[in-house]
This record gives C-alpha cells, structure tokens and sequence, in this order.
C-alpha cells in the first residue's frame, strides 16, 4: 500500500514536473511554437526536425512569424535583438521599407551586401530562409515572386503544408484575380481551426471595405506587362514593377538600396529618380559618383538634392581618407554609417 | 419530480448526441463553390455524363452545394438500383461491382433541400464495355520550380485504390525522379530517370532493372524526353538544355525553355549512343521525340533557334516525322512536316502515337515547350489515316491539358489537366471510339472524395499500364544504391 503510494507521488511529481517544464519552455520559446503551428506541425515534430531553439533561432522565428502576421513594428523590434543574419537583416530591411525608412536606415545595420534585402533561393539555401523569401515580394508588389517563394516555402517544410505558405498562396492569387486557384487554398484553410477566421473575410464574396482597399493597393502594385525573366534577375524584376507603376516607392528605394549595395553605382545613377525618393543615402552615393565622373557642380547638388551639410562631411571624409592613405581607421567612428565608410571598406564574404 | 427526470435524460440524450457528433468530427466547409472558384459543378468530381470503363473503381463524389442537406443519390442500371444518402456518395466495393456488372449506362438521380427549396436532378454514367489497362504510373511533386522534395512515382490499381511507390525518396535519399513512361502501355517494358549521384535511366524490359548512363561526350547533356522503340532494342531521345525563367505577369508564372536540343538514339543491346550531325545543328530546336506504333518513324518538335528568353513569344514548335531504321537505330534525315508552327500560329508539344497506329496525340500552346502553365495548352489528335486533326472539344477545358498517354488497346487515353484551380495537374480519362468520338473526361476516383481537396501536389505524367511494373521503390533502392550505371559510348 506505501509503495504503492510511493509510486503516485513519484509519477504526480514526473507529471508535475513534465508540465512545468513544458510551461518554461513555452514561455521561454514562444516563437518556436507559433512557428512550428505556422508550418503544420507540432512541438515535438518541430524540436525532432528544427532541434531545440536557442534565443538566436528563436528571435529569427519571431520576425518570421510577426511579418507572416505584417506587425512590422513586432519586427523591427526582434530585429534589434538578432544576431547579424541574414534574415536579421531581411526582416530589418523590410520593416523599415514598411516605414518609408529603408534607405534612411540601412547602413545603421549588418548589411551583408544584397542578401539582406532579397533571400537567396537556391539549392543551398536552408527551408527556414526560403520560407521567409516570400515576404519582400508581397509587400513590393510581384505577386509571381511572392507565389513562388511561398510554394517553394511549403515544398521544403516539413510537412509539406503550413498555414503561413498557404495563407500567402491565397492571397497573392486573390490579388491577382485568380479567384480559381485561391480557392483551393481558402477551403484547406477554412478548414483548420487555426485559419477559419483568417479565410472567412478573404472569401471573395465576404470583403469588407477594408480589405477590399488593401487588395486594391496591392493590385496597383502588379506589373503590367509580361517580361519573361531569369529566376533571380531582382533589379529586372525591381524595372518591371516600377516601369508599370512608377509611384511604387518602396520598389525603387529596394533597387536603388540593391544597386548601392551591390556598389553598382551606374545602376545606381540610372535608376534614381530624385524627385520620387530621397535619402542622405543617396546623397552619399551621388557625390561619389559626381566626384569619379568630374561633377562636382552646383547644378548637380540641386539637382540630386545634397545638402551643404553632406557635402561638408563627404569633404571631411575625403581629407582623411587621403591623409591616411586610403586607411579607413580614423573614419569608423565618425563615418561607419556612410555609404562613402561601405563602399570603400565593406569586403563581400565569399564563403556565402 | 416524474418531469425532472425526463428533463435530465433529455439532457444527457442531447449531451450524449453532441459528444457524438464531435467525435464525428466537423463537416467539412466546402466554400467557396460556384462560378469564379475551383468548384463550379454541384458534384465533385464532375461525374455527370461521364463514360467510364466497366473495370474502374468505384466514383466517389461529394455535393457542392454547402448550404444543401438531406441528400439521396439512386443510381438505376439495367433494374438494379443503389440508394446512397447523405452529402458524400461512398460506394461499398460490392454495390460498385453489382451496378458495373450490369454491362449498362447508370442512370443517376440526385435529390436534396437547399434553402431556396427542393433540388434534383438527372444524369448518366455511361460504362464502355471497353475496359482500361489497370495501372497508372505518376510522379507526384508539388508544382514547384524546378526544384523537388520527397518525390515518388506511384503506380496506382485502376480497378480498386490500392497505389505503391515504384520509386521514392526515401530509397533514393531525396533525389531527383523523372517521370516513368510505359512503351505503348506495356507494364514489361518502362523506363525513367533517376538523376543526381548514382542516378541514371531505369530501363525496365520484362523485369530486368537495368541503370544506364545515357550520354556520351558529344552530347549536350544526358537524355531528357524520349520513348522506347515497340521492340524494346532502342530508344529515341532529345538532349536539351533547359533554362526555367519567370513570367512577370498573369498567371502563367514559370516558363522553361530550351537554348539548345538535339535528338540520338541509344542502343539498349549494344550499350551505344548515337548522335547524328543533321540532328544537332545549332540553328534548330528539337526535342519530345516518339516513335510511330510500327517503329518505322520518329515523330518529333522542331523550331528555328531563337535568341530566348526575349523570343519566347515567338517561339513555334512545329510536329514533324522521319523514318527510323530499326535494324541499325538510324534516324533519316527526310523530314516530312504534319503540323506547322507557321502555318497554324501554335506550338505543339508531347507527340504520342496510339499502339494501333491510328491516332497521333499532341498539345498546342500559344508559344514554347513548357505548356502545363500555359491555359490556352489543348490537346489535339490526328487521324494518321487521314491526316484530319480533331480538336477535341468535348475533352479541352479552360486550364492546361496536356502530359497524356495511351492505353494498351488504344481505346482510352490518359492526360493531366489544370481544370478547377489551374495549379494542380490530376488524371482525367476519356475513350476514344473507331470514327475518333471522345467522350467527356472523367478524374481519377479516389476513395475519399475530398481528397483533391486538400492535395497540393500535381499528379505529373500519368502513363497507362497493360500490368504492373513488377518492381517497387525498395527495388529501386537497391538499383540505385548498388548497381553500378552501365556506360553507353
């Protein structure tokens, strides 16, 4: 009878201490479980196929989640906290260009050249960063890239299905009009619990005015004309966008912050059009243009916009710059966040 | 106290029927249905006025409509009569067997409530004494691009639901499968790729795996589309080297295309390829090449070389035939053209003679050769005796039509079509009958009948089958793992 007792007490402690256990993980983790709900599986297959998160997995899993769910100010945040990733800086990129502020804050941050703006898809990419490829392109406008990133996002997760990849296969055809092939989605995520709600306003006979205004900004996003291209040509594909709808802000602050971290500054001078954006970013870059090309004149500064002040440091910048010999470390304080700091100094690691 | 007892039964009957019906699961919400969706017909599948084979399984369907209820479904063939209630029709394996037995049509009277009032209506099931090769081989691969996961190439039992891989990821450590294609429906003589490292092409011939490299070195790259000559010594293929691109408007998403392909024959007895110069020039396309029934011939696409992607528009694939030596595996150069890309203003694609040599089955598409993203891609049949291409209307839908093969006997034919959502390619079937009438196509049963409800992969390259493979995945396996690629020079 004691033993029995005994025996009780020990498995109500287990269970006690299995629960708790669970409960600090789950607060200590959360993300790690939205995310493993987001891609149809549950705590244990996730921990079986992702192993167990750390704070730097656990923090690139929230910025996935909260952009899958656009609370970019959610994003921003985590972005903050992350490690110099790609996907950190992805994310960071995204949620300023949210803000109008890609260009004014992109070099505050790790950029590792382009690969911080668009995700490579490739075959050495992992499942998690190319289930995240989709977001930049939903957000610019190309509902083609967006379908593909999200299909290939569910073609590599682990369950081959996932709320988040389905849920963006829904809604890029709901943009483009193809109420057919959104339907087929709708109905798997009208029938999961987790996604009814979701898929009940976006039945397209269910929009509420809301709604029906975002799908419409969306719609004037889309491209106009149909370019076959390459499957990663993004500053084609940046062209496309912005030759069918030349208002799309936040495309050409994406090519222009592509061109410049690509250091392709003759892109850079082709594709920027003063009068429809502006950054001290650009005006960084201009006069270095200027400078290599011999135009350094009054009528360029008004006509890019740059600022006596920016002048007067790109100045300073130079002086020390020749000072030193071209050595850049009397310039990392006070320039590091220059373009002028990136284009001289940013080395590309080769080993990505 | 009498009436407080009834009132707690009545509520533990009514707790009792709630529990019930939660263990029962929730009805599924079959929104959105209608026009502009993926579910514009009140069945699914469409099986209204169908023709069917006497040896298909059992065609499982559910009612569309979500707001209709208390469904009765009769089926009446030849006085025996089947009366099935409720939203999904599941057929019982006998009562299938009872009413196919008949040898008649199934008439088909459908009965429910919607909330505007009482609903039915009448159709048919038309059953073709002419029965269909049991097995369909398909690749099943979420439509990606050009990229793959956990593939399998299934073989799948016509007459019931039983399926098996043939050939599958986890024998094959996730590599890459081409689809597998029978000669001329025959289950003893198939072949299909299996590329990456230790890969190559699996040549099925009565039993016998065999793993071949089929490329030598004036090849632009290994075999890609092909046939089996009827007589099992040689097969036709197209070197091509293929590059996926992206449409950035409409719904055509990817293109594939090809900068160059030439045609060669392997010799499956002799271990040689061989590669002719009048078929590898630089300034012409060509690729899907297929033999006629008798082997006499070789039916393939062929195009002017076009600076691509910014030509793709203006691309032309036209069909054409040679003659082919079967005695030495020579292709002659004596072009003879059936269809023209020029005249005709569309591109063919995927030629497939019937085993009888009547018929020739193609595609056409607005440009290309990549016509599964393409909604205007139909299919055509071309009478060989004739010369008279029918268009096929009664088996052409809105979305791509294509990736089709024949039965054995030549009297049903195979294809994957887009039909519905235009992303997910599925089995539809359709007989043909001597003067070339095809009867309108029916999809794959499947025992459940929302199963393409939630599938979201395509069925790619359904192929016919007299038999089985008589190999399975595990098979593959250990072909793959073990026996070393035989050299062709």
């Amino acid at each position: 009878m004691k033993v029995r007792r005994i025996l009780w007490i020990v498995l109500a402690v287990a269970a006690l201490a299995a629960g708790a256990s669970q409960v600090l993980f789950l607060t200590r983790y959360p993300y790690f479980r939205k995310y493993a709900a987001q891609n149809g599986i549950s705590l244990r297959e996730a921990r079986k196929v992702w192993g167990h998160p750390n704070e730097v997995s656990e923090t690139a899993m929230g910025m996935a989640v909260e952009a899958s769910l656009e609370n970019w100010q959610a994003v921003a945040a985590l972005a903050k906290e992350d490690r110099r990733s790609e996907v950190g800086t992805y994310y960071y990129n995204l949620s300023n260009a949210m803000y109008g502020q890609l260009a004014d804050k992109l070099l505050d941050y790790y950029q590792p050249f382009e690969r911080g703006l668009f995700l490579p898809v490739g075959e050495h990419s992992s499942p998690f960063v190319i289930g995240c490829a989709s977001d930049v392109w939903f957000a610019l406008g190309d509902m083609s890239l967006a379908e593909r990133d999200a299909m290939l996002g569910m073609l590599f997760s682990p369950a081959h299905t996932g709320s988040r990849y389905l849920r963006r296969l829904a809604e890029t055809n709901l943009v483009k009009g193809d109420y057919e092939a959104a339907s087929k989605y709708l109905r798997i995520l009208l029938n999961s619990p987790r996604d009814r709600k979701w898929a009940q306003v976006r039945l397209p006979d269910a929009w509420n005015p809301g709604y029906r205004m975002l799908i419409d900004e969306k719609r004037a996003k889309l491209p106009r004309f149909d370019l076959v291209h390459g499957m990663d040509q993004v500053q084609y594909t940046l062209r496309v966008l912005l030759n069918s709808n030349p208002s799309n802000k936040m495309a050409l602050d994406y090519l222009l912050c592509y061109d410049l971290l690509t250091k392709d500054l003759d892109a850079f001078v082709a594709d920027y059009v003063p009068s429809l954006t502006h950054s001290k970013l650009y005006e960084e870059a201009m006069l270095i243009f200027l400078a290599a090309k011999g135009g350094m004149a009054p009528d360029n500064f008004a006509h890019y916009q740059i600022s006596q002040e920016t002048l007067s440091r790109f100045n300073q910048f130079v002086t020390i710059y020749k000072r030193d010999n071209g050595s850049g470390k009397n310039l990392t304080e006070e320039f590091g966040k220059t373009y002028w700091y990136y284009f001289y100094y940013a080395v590309r690691n080769e080993n990505h | 106290m009498l009436c407080g007892t009834r009132i707690i039964d009545r509520a533990w009957t009514v707790l009792a029927a709630l529990l019930l019906l939660l263990a029962c699961g929730r009805t599924p919400d079959l929104r959105p249905v209608g026009e502009g969706t993926d579910r514009t017909a009140p069945v699914f599948p469409d099986y209204r006025d169908v023709t069917v084979p006497c040896n298909i399984a059992p065609l499982n369907f559910y009612y569309t409509d979500p707001e209709a209820s208390r469904f009765v479904t009769t089926f009446t063939s030849a006085g025996t009569t089947v009366k099935v209630r409720g939203r999904d029709v599941v057929w019982k394996k006998k009562a299938w067997a009872r009413i196919l037995s008949t040898g008649a049509d199934v008439e088909v009277l459908s009965e429910y409530k919607t909330p505007s009032g009482p609903m039915s209506f009448r159709w048919t099931v038309h059953v073709s004494a002419d029965a269909i090769d049991p097995y369909l081989t398909y690749r099943l691969i979420e439509p990606g691009f050009e990229v793959w996961d956990d593939l399998e190439i299934i073989e799948r039992n016509l007459d019931s639901f039983d399926a098996k891989p043939i050939s599958d990821w986890r024998n094959t450590k996730n590599k890459c499968m081409n689809c597998h294609i029978h000669a001329q429906g025959r289950g003893d003589l198939s072949m299909f790729y299996l590329r990456g490292e230790g890969g190559g092409a699996i040549l099925n011939r009565g039993g016998t795996l065999r793993k071949l490299t089929l490329r030598d070195s004036s090849m632009i790259s290994p075999t890609v589309y092909g046939e089996i000559h009827p007589k099992g010594r040689f097969g036709v293929f197209s070197t091509n080297i293929i590059i996926p691109a992206m449409h950035s408007y409409g719904n055509r998403r990817m293109e594939v295309f090809d900068t160059a392909s030439d045609l060669c024959v392997a010799d499956f007895d002799g271990n040689r390829m061989m590669t002719f110069p009048d078929f590898a020039r630089l300034d012409t396309f060509e690729t899907f090449p297929v033999f006629s029934a008798d082997g006499q011939y070789v039916f393939y696409c062929t195009a002017p070389a076009k600076s691509l992607p910014a030509e793709i528009e203006h691309i032309g694939y036209s069909l054409v035939r040679i003659p082919f030596d079967a005695e030495t595996g020579t292709l002659v150069n004596q072009v003879d053209t059936i269809w023209s890309a020029t005249e005709r203003g569309l591109s063919v694609c995927h030629p497939k003679a019937s085993p009888d040599g009547r018929w020739l089955l193609f595609t056409v598409a607005d440009y290309g050769t990549f016509p599964i993203n393409h909604r205007e891609c139909d299919l055509r049949m071309l009478d060989l005796r004739t010369g008279e291409v029918l268009t096929l209307e009664e088996v052409n839908a809105d979305k791509s039509d294509t990736y089709h093969s024949w039965a054995s006997d030549s009297k049903w034919f195979v294809f994957a079509s887009k039909r519905g959502d235009g992303m997910f390619g599925k089995p539809w079937f359709s007989h043909v009958s001597e003067d070339g009438t095809v009867t309108k196509p029916f999809l794959l049963p499947q025992r459940d009948p929302h199963f393409y409800d939630s599938m979201t992969r395509s069925f790619n390259v359904p192929d016919l089958g007299n038999a089985s493979v008589g190999f399975d995945a595990a098979e593959i396996g250990r072909v793959w793992r073990e026996v070393p690629a035989e050299v062709f020079d």
